[in-house]
């Protein structure tokens, strides 16, 4: 309920934000530094005396992290019950159909990627599980396993979430210029079959699991380090 | 032979204690739980245990692979977390990298392989306990709290929005054993209240990531409660102390008042009133108000005239137990007269004025609010009640006497009383009268409209030749009364009890002047009409009372018109009697003016009103609701 609450609130703002942005968006697409381009789209914001952006940060980030929680959630129930014995080797997470995304591996990394950037990150990340969670969605109910209906449910909440997450994102990104609206293009080449036996099931299954906890991870890193960068004038949440 | 066995016995033995020398040496154990943490999401370190060293010197490497890479690394730092521990530096440090790590423990005989272990860093994280805690004690009027302030660990980068963190304080008495955990969210200060008042509170703080492991407390900081007293229960005592000293006072002050408060509350029951007689206009106690409000302003004379009028009267002479009778009607008059300023009563349709009321006022004039406006009254009223009581045994000797036909029998009397004038009447009008002043109880007779029933007698009231002097003492028509003697000698006590409808006896004395009066004294109840059965020729009129069935049925009917009044005295001898219509054009009924009418000459002051016959019947109306004596009715002229 509190994921539908936000997801309303989110879907008013965007209505505001809206009215807001074909005006504004000639006067954003001059800047061109991302610090520059983050004070003009703070000022923008105060133009439009819309939600302020660090409060739709705010609304985000709290977003990706209870997705977050949510496959953290999944990867430990499947762990759970998933047979020791029959258990593949560990998926390498290089395996991921978004591994080609070049993301920061440190902190100094992340720190030096400007807003949009991390804007943009964030947003194609999250495009590229669209299709995998639906193969997940409809591999769970027929999953080999003890607790499916609870991981059905868990992914079913897992995409609303995402949903309404890649709304709010387009609705900031437009906020912050074109370089944030720019999408990477990561297809998902899994095919919608996870495989024929249980064990090889499980396998892809607990592999696209895996891969998902971390990039909805990265979703959320980026998306709070956006939130202390837009929280200037509010220095006590960050 | 033999040196064959010896060589291979050599051999033997070598071999044996070649294995004896090696037993204790054993490769290493295999090391393991190998657990990884990390600070602030920048370093890690991780830990082993290790296996048994096999009894040789072992060493331990830590190897680690990075995901999409075959190449194997050394831990580059074993010393800075402690033992059996890898610390990676920032170097060395990938986020959102899976490590595989494994441990390798070698010693000279051998090496052990722990079981790899994949992490990645951002999935262990457990920062270090926030650091400066502080804890303040701060007033807020007189109540203390806590306020505790603390700083994130030093290599947590919470500026950023690297690491987000959530912090969680826990407290509890030095004392006791039980934590209370308070949620601080991401906020670096709390508030803590509810504080024991001189405890000594331990005060620790712990932090946690938004995805990652909790951190170690804080150490503890003590802080100690100042004293203070609870003020709240000190008034709520004093606040219940108070109260119940009011409530005793209040339910003494009750008790104290307790009939009044009843009485208050349960307001004593009326009695039935007098239409037209305010009660407590009757209770104020003011005689002559009173009089004036019940009689014409201009007829009651006035007390300086009083002697005159009594003067006036015509002495009639009467036995000697009717003069006592007279006397007493006398006293009783002046009484009345005094006390009562006039009898009418415009509400009354009858002749409301009547001698009885004054006779009875007189004598009650005390009765009526205890008031006693008139000399005369008081001082008579002492001699009125002996005189009542002598007035009393001679009615009955009279009714016995003279009462011959059943007619009047003293169920006709019909008396209405006015209580409040009638009441001190009573008293003495059942008593003999004693004329102590022939004039003056004449005088005080006041007879209202009638007399005589018009068709019972002619209107001439003839009074005794010889007494005329006397005047028409007559007014008083002296009945016995049988009943009444219960009633009216009980003094009336309350002033309210005048205007109900007491048996307040009038007594009506006719006083039959001479000695050939034919005085029939009626032995009257009050209730009873009389009736005036024949005139006698000479100085007489019979009365007899009505039957009280003849009177209710002609009484509504004929009252109007039965009532005759007195309208002048012609000689010493006559008396003119008017009938009701004119009688009723005449408010004032009062006695007075009869009485002076009785004389020969009209005295001015009866300008006003009619002469009657004073004619004082003594007549108490058991039934008389509205407690007028009606004068009419006393004399039980229509029907009556």
């Amino acid at each position: 309920m509190q994921q539908k609450s936000e997801k309303r609130q989110l879907g008013q703002r965007r209505n505001r934000l809206r009215t807001c942005r074909t005006d504004k968006r000639t006067m954003a697409q001059r800047r061109i530094s991302g610090g520059k381009l983050f004070i003009t789209v703070v000022y923008l914001v105060a133009m439009c005396r819309a939600v302020p952006v660090n409060d739709l940060l705010d609304r985000a980030s709290q977003r990706s992290d209870k997705m977050h929680s949510l496959s953290t959630l999944l990867t430990q129930e499947m762990d759970s019950h998933f047979p020791p014995y029959g258990r593949m080797q560990m998926p390498r997470p290089a395996d991921c159909h978004t591994s080609a995304l070049q993301t920061p591996n440190d902190k100094e990394q992340a720190l030096q990627v400007s807003e949009s950037d991390l804007m943009s990150l964030a947003r194609s990340l999250l495009q590229a599980w669209v299709d995998p969670l639906a193969v997940l969605s409809t591999s769970a109910i027929t999953l080999p396993h003890p607790s499916k209906s609870s991981i059905s449910s868990k992914i079913q909440e897992l995409q609303e979430h995402s949903k309404s997450l890649a709304d709010g994102l387009d609705i900031l990104s437009g906020k912050m210029g074109p370089s944030a609206q720019a999408i990477s293009f990561l297809p998902y080449t899994g095919g919608t079959d996870l495989g024929q036996d249980r064990v090889t099931i499980l396998n892809k299954f607990n592999f696209l699991l895996s891969c998902l906890r971390r990039d909805s991870h990265k979703i959320d890193s980026f998306l709070k380090v956006l939130r202390c960068r837009a929280a200037k004038l509010q220095p006590e949440l960050c | 032979m033999k040196k064959v066995g010896e060589v291979v016995l050599l051999w033997l033995l070598i071999l044996f204690i070649h294995n004896a020398a090696g037993e204790g040496y054993s490769p290493p154990g295999k090391p393991t739980n190998i657990s990884c943490r990390s600070p602030e999401k920048e370093t890690f370190t991780c830990w082993w245990k290790p296996g048994s060293d096999g009894g040789l010197p072992t060493t331990y490497a830590l190897y680690y692979r990075k995901e999409g890479s075959q190449r194997v690394f050394e831990c580059p730092d074993y010393k800075t977390a402690g033992k059996n521990s890898c610390f990676f530096s920032k170097n060395v440090t990938f986020v959102w990298v899976n490590y595989n790590i494994t441990v390798v423990a070698t010693n000279s005989r051998g090496r052990a392989f722990s079981d790899p272990v994949d992490i990645d860093v951002v999935y262990i994280v457990k920062p270090n306990p926030p650091e400066e805690v502080v804890v303040n004690v701060t007033e807020d009027k007189d109540w203390p709290f806590l306020q505790v302030s603390w700083k994130p660990p030093k290599m947590a980068d919470t500026r950023s929005g690297w690491i987000t963190l959530f912090y969680e304080v826990r407290l509890k008495l030095e004392n006791k054993n039980k934590w209370e955990e308070v949620s601080a969210g991401q906020r670096k200060t709390l508030q803590i209240y509810s504080l024991r008042s001189g405890g000594t509170y331990e005060v620790q703080v712990r932090c946690k990531p938004d995805h990652g492991f909790w951190s170690e407390w804080s150490p503890s900081s003590r802080v100690k409660v100042p004293e203070y007293f609870p003020q709240e229960r000190s008034m709520w005592i004093l606040i219940v102390v108070f109260a119940a000293f009011i409530l005793v006072i209040f339910i003494w002050m009750v008790y104290m008042n307790f009939h009044s408060v009843k009485r208050y509350l349960l307001p004593p029951v009326p009695g039935p009133k007098i239409k037209g007689i305010d009660k407590q206009f009757l209770k104020s106690g003011k005689s002559e108000d009173i009089f004036s409000s019940l009689v014409v302003s201009d007829f009651p004379p006035t007390t300086s005239n009083y002697e005159d009028f009594l003067v006036q009267y015509l002495e009639v002479y009467v036995p000697e137990e009717r003069e006592l009778i007279m006397d007493e009607g006398k006293d009783l008059q002046d009484d009345s007269f005094k006390t009562e300023n006039s009898t009418c009563d415009n509400d009354s349709g009858r002749g409301s004025c009547d001698s009885h009321t004054l006779l009875t006022d007189k004598g009650g004039g005390d009765k009526e609010d205890g008031q006693q406006s008139d000399q005369e009254g008081s001082q008579a009223e002492a001699d009125t009640k002996s005189q009542e009581e002598a007035l009393e045994e001679e009615l009955l000797a009279c009714s016995h006497e003279n009462l011959q036909s059943s007619n009047v029998s003293n169920e006709k009397e019909k008396v209405k009383s006015w209580p409040s004038l009638f009441s001190p009447l009573p008293q003495y009008s059942l008593s003999p009268v004693n004329r102590p002043n022939p004039p003056k109880t004449g005088q005080q007779h006041c007879l209202s409209d009638s007399l005589f029933t018009p068709n019972s007698m002619p209107s001439y009231f003839t009074q005794p030749g010889p007494s005329t002097r006397k005047g028409f003492r007559s007014n008083y028509w002296e009945c016995s009364f049988d009943h009444k003697q219960s009633h009216p000698l009980h003094p009336q006590s309350a002033a309210h009890e005048h205007l109900q409808a007491q048996n307040d006896l009038n007594t009506a004395h006719v006083d039959y002047m001479g000695a050939p009066l034919d005085v029939h004294v009626l032995n009257v109840r009050p209730s009873e009409y009389v009736e005036v059965q024949r005139v006698s020729v000479e100085d007489g009129v019979l009365l007899h009372p009505v039957s009280p069935s003849q009177e209710d049925s002609r009484t509504l009917s004929h009252q109007t018109e039965d009532y005759s009044r007195v309208r002048v005295v012609n000689n010493d001898n006559g008396l003119l009697l008017l009938q009701r219509d004119a009688i009723e054009e005449e408010k004032s009924m009062c006695p007075y003016q009869e009485d002076v009418v009785s004389r020969a000459s009209i005295t001015p002051t009866l300008q006003n009103s009619a002469t009657g016959i004073n004619i004082a019947l003594p007549i108490l109306d058991e039934m008389a609701a509205s407690g007028y004596i009606d004068t009419a009715t006393m004399f039980g002229l229509p029907t009556h």
